[in-house]
């Protein structure tokens, strides 16, 4: 179901941008159409993923007492839902994106920019990195639920600044400057560098790109890791 | 700690802290200078566990029985007090205990509710570094054990309770534990899934000499416990 109000949503979006583009000429910010459409596909693919629902469900976990079963494992309990939630997402990721990428290339085709080098070398990386910050920004969000329980309202505001900086609503690349200086230094801009890969500006850019993603992985990687410490202290369920 | 030990426990106590609203105050101080409020869960408790026995921690509800449980395996971590268990401090060797001990707890499940029980005495079998081979022939063991036949291929969700526990105490066994932890395996179970379950434990602990500690509410304990005076 979540799947499928992605798709509907990048449906109407593209429907509504080719529109636009069109009353343009064809070209806004000296961005084509081509681009952009391929730009939030990117969002959207990535957004099948489901990396997202970590927050909820490690919530679920701490609200339910499960987490005392995984904690009783020989396991890592973030690194064990880390894998759960790839694992539960990458099957509607790899169909829609192959069904989805073929559908939009027959559809509007591939832009230039697809064929260099620097592009096929670096967006598997780029993929990577966003998976990882993704989970580790998402999974912070979910280890509030050791301290105020229900962890909603940070979710809420999080989940949106990703949507709107990672480029769901607006593709990056016609954000106003402010808006795209902060999705470009922001953990939550820097989640979806993936979408920045087909612009032109990615040949200049992509290690500047690459170095602020590191660096957030590195920071809130941190900061996962001490929240987590804490957070096993903070255990406390039903019946102890 | 006596080499015969399995466990031991030496003065052992666990607050949980809370914060609790001021009524004097309105609710933005609240939210920055909230009263703290402790619960003392577990005071003073020390004792000693030898391999092989069957022990059952009985008491009223909120008597410290899961949170002591929940110590002994490294899930919660003690105020004070020391635990020794194989040789291991479950807070700091948590995953190093894991491998050898099971544990079951009657409100929850570790099973995975939509496949089949053998996928789930799989998936814990790979948790816990065991090959292909190795986790085979222990399905095999475990099913005649726990008489799971009859059910095995059935999603879990599909079975009753009484099976189900039995699947939960089969699945905490996988990888040969030499204590299994039960907190509360009987509740909801009706009379005879209960007596099922108590031979199915004598039976562990006198074929494979695991060492079985658990708790309860429930008097039926005493069955297990009597079992040694011919009941």
């Amino acid at each position: 179901m979540d799947t499928l109000s992605v798709v509907a949503r990048f449906g109407v979006l593209i429907i509504l941008y080719s529109y636009v583009f069109k009353i343009n000429d064809g070209l806004i910010k000296n961005t084509t159409f081509v681009v952009t459409a391929w730009s939030m596909f990117f969002y959207f693919s990535f957004m099948i993923l489901g990396l997202r629902n970590i927050s909820k469900v490690i919530m679920h976990d701490v609200k339910t007492g499960n987490v005392e079963v995984l904690f009783s494992k020989p396991i890592s309990y973030l690194f064990y839902r880390f894998w759960w939630q790839i694992g539960l997402g990458l099957y509607s990721f790899v169909v829609i994106t192959i069904v989805g990428g073929l559908s939009l290339y027959l559809a509007i085709g591939f832009p230039s920019t697809f064929t260099s080098s620097i592009f096929l070398f670096t967006v598997p990386f780029i993929f990577l990195g966003g998976v990882i910050l993704s989970l580790i920004l998402y999974g912070i969000v979910g280890l509030l639920a050791f301290w105020i329980q229900d962890i909603n309202p940070v979710f809420w505001i999080v989940d949106k600044a990703v949507m709107i900086l990672g480029g769901s609503y607006l593709p990056v690349a016609l954000f106003p400057l402010i808006m795209y200086k902060i999705a470009l230094y922001s953990p939550f801009g820097a989640s979806q560098f993936l979408t920045h890969s087909v612009y032109e500006s990615w040949q200049s850019n992509w290690y500047e790109l690459f170095s602020i993603q590191f660096l957030w992985i590195m920071i809130l990687g941190f900061i996962l890791y001490f929240m987590f410490k804490g957070a096993k202290k903070k255990v406390s369920v039903n019946g102890g | 700690m006596n080499s015969n030990n399995s466990i031991t426990v030496s003065k052992l106590n666990k607050e949980f802290s809370f914060s609790v609203k001021k009524v004097s105050s309105g609710w933005f101080k609240n939210l920055f200078t909230s009263e703290k409020r402790t619960i003392k869960a577990v005071s003073d408790v020390s004792f000693e566990v030898k391999e092989g026995e069957r022990i059952a921690f009985i008491g009223p509800n909120g008597a410290g029985k899961s949170t002591t449980i929940k110590m002994l395996t490294g899930i919660l971590f003690p105020s004070s007090g020391e635990i020794n268990v194989l040789g291991y401090n479950p807070s700091k060797d948590r995953k190093k205990l894991a491998y050898k001990i099971g544990t079951v707890f009657g409100q929850r499940s570790q099973l995975l509710p939509n496949l089949p029980l053998t996928d789930s005495l799989e998936f814990f079998g790979v948790m816990y570094d065991m090959t292909n081979k190795e986790i085979k022939n222990r399905t095999a063991e475990l099913i005649e054990l726990f008489d799971l036949g009859s059910f095995i291929d059935q999603p879990v969700r599909k079975l009753s309770l009484g099976q189900r526990m039995r699947a939960e105490v089969a699945a905490s066994l996988i990888h040969r534990p030499r204590i299994i932890f039960l907190d509360e395996p009987t509740i909801g179970l009706d009379i005879v899934a209960k007596k099922s379950l108590r031979d199915l434990l004598l039976k562990i602990n006198e074929e494979e000499k695991v060492t079985i500690f658990l708790t309860s509410h429930d008097e039926w304990i005493l069955f297990l416990l009597l079992h040694d005076l011919g009941y």
